[in-house]
């Protein structure tokens, strides 16, 4: 039970309405709680920015500046490729299609 | 406007700038965005594109002051009134106004098609607008990952219907196609938009039932300047993979030679072809109403992938957008999303995938809409069924179009 509870469940929408308004957070961090990623990890990456010098942060910034708007989502093609070459992967999304078998539903 | 000086709405960074913009213009209050690209040592400020959304922005509006810094890192925009076209001001050739596009632009049309359609419906005149010049792609774009002109007119003007704004009264004409030139930037193509319908208050959208089941797939495979056979290869290898799924599958081929794009001022019979490329847009349809998805994918600039891979990507882009489910894909749901917030004043209910809320775009724009004075969003899980979905309520702002027409 304490494994249960000591973790918080991941994509809960109340969630994601505190995190969303919560202007301390910056959109990326408030997505990371909400899918609830190891918050550790993050943690610890603050630390690590404490101790480093300048340079590292003006790299981590340039991550961000050369982010642009897309509308298009990026996606990892191969990994798209092999999870939708897989046969239950299209069955399983049968469903959302009208060829999709409705009696057994 | 009630107060002598209007206090300034202040951003940082170069992010969400359309957006901002769009979200300015409408609730009429003015921004100052600073730090535009500031660390960045080789692109420092504004960059083309963005420089030519604002003068587009303010062809369309009267009385907009745009101040931008001599770095160009920080700008100051006071919103004027949306016009639309009037003869006269603006409006050069007939009912339409001009819009040329600098070559160094490396996004694609869309990226002004979307802002500008944001504010159309609430112009006071039509909005007609032909966009020209040596920075037209129509295509959609590699790099900067901004969807086709078929997408847009394909998946996103369709869903301003569900908003009282009938698309009939909508036109995109493609006149020329062009996909992106050498090193992304630049094309050839000729777009032409056509707005006229304006609406006082979009509707209250409540698109909070089951996305329904995938009817049929449509799609337009373009190629410009290469082999008309790519066509067939793409759409081959799109249905490969989608023939499993659904039987209904018409993709249209549009096979275009390349424009004639003049490189040199001084010499203007010296032309070179530009703009070469082939892509493949694909929009599933659902059998609720206004439900589409939409996939895009494009031949990089610099070539090297073969068509079968374009379309096969393609194909499998859209499946991965249908299983992230809800009723609109991130592609459309910033401008579904804004169209709610500047509806009536009333709680919109729409349906979103998990992943598509959870993008930093979409928690960007519920912020911003807070700060441009709109309520916060209500977020809610569907508990009805496992998929996953989240409800987000949007009330409008009522903004409407009469709250604009006082300058």
């Amino acid at each position: 039970a304490k494994m249960l509870h000591g973790k918080r469940q991941p994509y809960r929408a109340v969630d994601l309405a505190r995190f969303m308004y919560d202007n301390s957070l910056s959109a990326k961090e408030a997505l990371q709680k909400w899918r609830g990623e190891d918050e550790e990890e993050i943690e610890e990456d603050i630390e690590k920015e404490e101790d480093d010098t300048f340079f590292r942060r003006v790299g981590k910034e340039g991550d961000d500046d050369a982010s642009e708007d897309r509308y298009i989502p990026k996606f990892d093609y191969e990994a798209l490729a092999r999870k939708w070459s897989t046969k239950d992967a299209i069955e399983a999304l049968r469903t959302k299609f009208s060829t999709a078998n409705l009696v057994d539903e | 406007m009630a107060e002598q000086k209007p206090e300034f709405l202040r951003f940082t960074g170069h992010r969400h700038f359309a957006q901002r913009l769009v979200l300015s213009t409408l609730s009429g209050r003015p921004v100052h965005i600073s730090k535009i690209r500031s660390t960045s040592a080789t692109h420092p400020g504004l960059a083309p594109h963005e420089i030519s959304l604002l003068r587009l922005i303010e062809a369309v509006t009267n009385g907009s002051a745009i101040d931008v810094s001599y770095s160009g890192t920080t700008v100051v925009y006071q919103p004027g009134l949306i016009t639309g076209t009037v003869a006269g001001a603006g409006a050069s050739v007939g009912d339409i106004v001009e819009h040329s596009l600098p070559a160094n632009c490396n996004r694609g049309v869309t990226y002004f098609l979307m802002p500008l359609a944001l504010l159309a419906p609430f112009s006071k005149a039509h909005v007609n607008v032909r966009f020209s010049g040596p920075g037209v792609i129509t295509a959609a774009t590699h790099v900067t990952g901004d969807v086709s002109v078929d997408t847009f007119r394909t998946a996103v003007l369709p869903l301003y219907a569900l908003f009282g704004i009938p698309p009939t009264r909508i036109e995109l004409r493609v006149l020329a196609r062009s996909c992106a030139g050498p090193g992304g930037r630049g094309g050839g193509g000729v777009v032409e938009l056509r707005f006229a319908s304006q609406v006082r208050l979009p509707k209250t959208l409540h698109v909070n039932r089951r996305p329904g089941r995938i009817r049929r797939i449509r799609g337009v495979a373009y190629c410009t300047g290469v082999s008309a056979s790519h066509n067939n290869r793409m759409i081959h290898a799109a249905r490969a993979v989608l023939n499993a799924l659904v039987s209904d599958i018409h993709v249209a081929a549009q096979y275009d030679p390349s424009p004639l794009v003049a490189t040199d001022k001084n010499a203007p019979g010296k032309k070179r072809k530009l703009g070469i490329g082939f892509g493949l847009s694909l929009v599933a349809e659902s059998s609720a109403q206004g439900v589409l998805y939409a996939a895009d994918e494009v031949a990089p600039p610099e070539g090297g992938v073969v068509p079968e891979d374009v379309g096969a990507r393609c194909a499998y882009q859209l499946l991965e957008l249908i299983s992230q489910g809800g009723c609109v894909t991130s592609t459309a749901s910033s401008t579904v999303l804004t169209l709610m917030a500047m509806g009536s004043e009333d709680v919109g209910r729409l349906r979103l995938g998990r992943n598509v809320v959870g993008r930093d775009e979409t928690i960007a724009l519920a912020r911003d809409l807070k700060t441009f004075g709109a309520s916060s969003w209500g977020v809610r899980d569907i508990d009805d069924d496992d998929t996953g979905d989240v409800i987000v309520s949007v009330k409008g702002t009522g903004v409407g179009n009469v709250g604009r027409k006082v300058a």
